[in-house]
């Protein structure tokens, strides 16, 4: 009962997160609600595996983008869901009211980034350090330095189209 | 607007987002709980039901098999066997190769890396299990009609006639169509593969 409430209390502390990379991962307000879900369930599922010799972020944010990319056009077979709709939606909604248009276009042109370059654009913008990214990511503090470039052209690229 | 940049008003936004608590108790509680049971659910159903019905008509072919009294009639007959063995067994493997990536170990690149070679694997699986259940189909119509009604189709019928025609027609178009939807999912894993390399 008490890992449960403390488990509840970590995922509200940190509902923000698993929005931002159900958001990035991605395209329809459907398979968002599915990712959600889905995260929360593997998040409760590894909880015990989690022993505090890691940072509570980095475990957290390594189970949701896990859980993002295994979950990648999965088939269609979801079952029934929790009824998190309205809430989504109206989260959603409140998202769409934070992001002027500028933020809303960079936003886009991120989704359109491949699997490997979202995640370590995500990480780069939660503000996370090379050295973060690299321990969540597996890359190495170079590879993600070179990545990050690589990423900026591309943005640039697609901005100018 | 440089990544420095958006960064910035990125954080700025975050702070707006997670200002906003909408999550309740009973919200996540059900989540997990409602979750676990369809996990569950969705990976057993559709494979276990399809897995029992082949095993069911293997073993079905096995007790008869003295019924099958030709040469070509015996060897359709151990083919279907082991097909309606070997495919189903392959398949459910890989599907649960890819269902068991351990999400709370690896890190973002292991489980992008198992993922995209567990992924490539099972299209292989997928795209011979397709090709292979034509020469099924193909196999198993002499020996069903032997086991059911007792005839030796190949000598006293003339179904062969339009049979295979139709099932040929059909493998054409279907292979096609495999072919084409599998190419997409293939190259989309290998490209995740070579990304990773990327130093």
């Amino acid at each position: 009962m008490q890992k449960q409430q403390e488990f509840i209390n970590l995922i509200k502390e940190n509902e923000g997160v698993i929005f931002k990379v159900t958001l990035v991962y991605t395209f329809n307000e459907e398979d968002q609600k599915d990712l959600y879900q889905e995260i929360v369930y593997q998040l409760w599922k590894s909880y015990d595996s989690f022993r505090g010799d890691a940072k509570i972020s980095t475990w957290m944010y390594r189970i949701a983008l896990n859980t993002a990319i295994t979950n990648l056009k999965k088939e269609k077979r979801k079952g029934e869901r929790v009824p998190i709709d309205y809430s989504l939606v109206s989260k959603i909604d409140q998202i769409d009211t934070l992001m002027d248009d500028r933020i809303k276009l960079l936003y886009n042109h991120i989704k359109r980034l491949n699997t490997v370059e979202k995640g370590i654009v995500l990480l780069y913008l939660e503000g996370k350090s090379y050295d973060e990214i690299a321990t969540i990511s597996g890359f190495s503090e170079t590879n993600v330095g070179t990545r990050l470039n690589r990423i900026k052209q591309k943005l640039k690229s697609q901005i100018k189209k | 607007m440089e990544l420095e940049e958006l960064r910035n008003e990125w954080q700025e936004m975050s702070k707006e987002i997670e200002n906003q608590k909408i999550l309740t108790d009973k919200l996540i509680i059900d989540m997990t709980q409602n979750k676990f049971n369809n996990k569950l659910k969705s990976i057993s159903i559709p494979e276990t039901i399809g897995t029992f019905v082949c095993f069911a008509i293997a073993i079905l072919i096995l007790i008869n098999f003295s019924k099958l009294d030709t040469w070509y009639l015996q060897v359709s007959g151990i083919f279907s066997a082991l097909f309606y063995i070997i495919l189903p067994i392959l398949s459910l493997k890989t599907i649960y190769g890819m269902k068991r990536i351990d999400i709370s170990q690896g890190n973002y690149k292991d489980s992008l890396e198992i993922f995209a070679k567990n992924k490539m694997q099972f299209i292989k699986v997928q795209k011979w299990s397709y090709y292979l259940s034509f020469v099924l189909v193909i196999i198993c119509l002499p020996v069903a009609s032997k086991l059911i009604k007792g005839t030796d189709i190949l000598l006293e019928s003339a179904v062969w006639l339009w049979y295979l025609p139709f099932v040929f027609a059909f493998l054409y178009f279907f292979s096609k169509w495999v072919f084409k939807k599998y190419k997409g999912a293939s190259n989309s894993a290998e490209e995740l593969l070579k990304e990773l390399d990327l130093t």
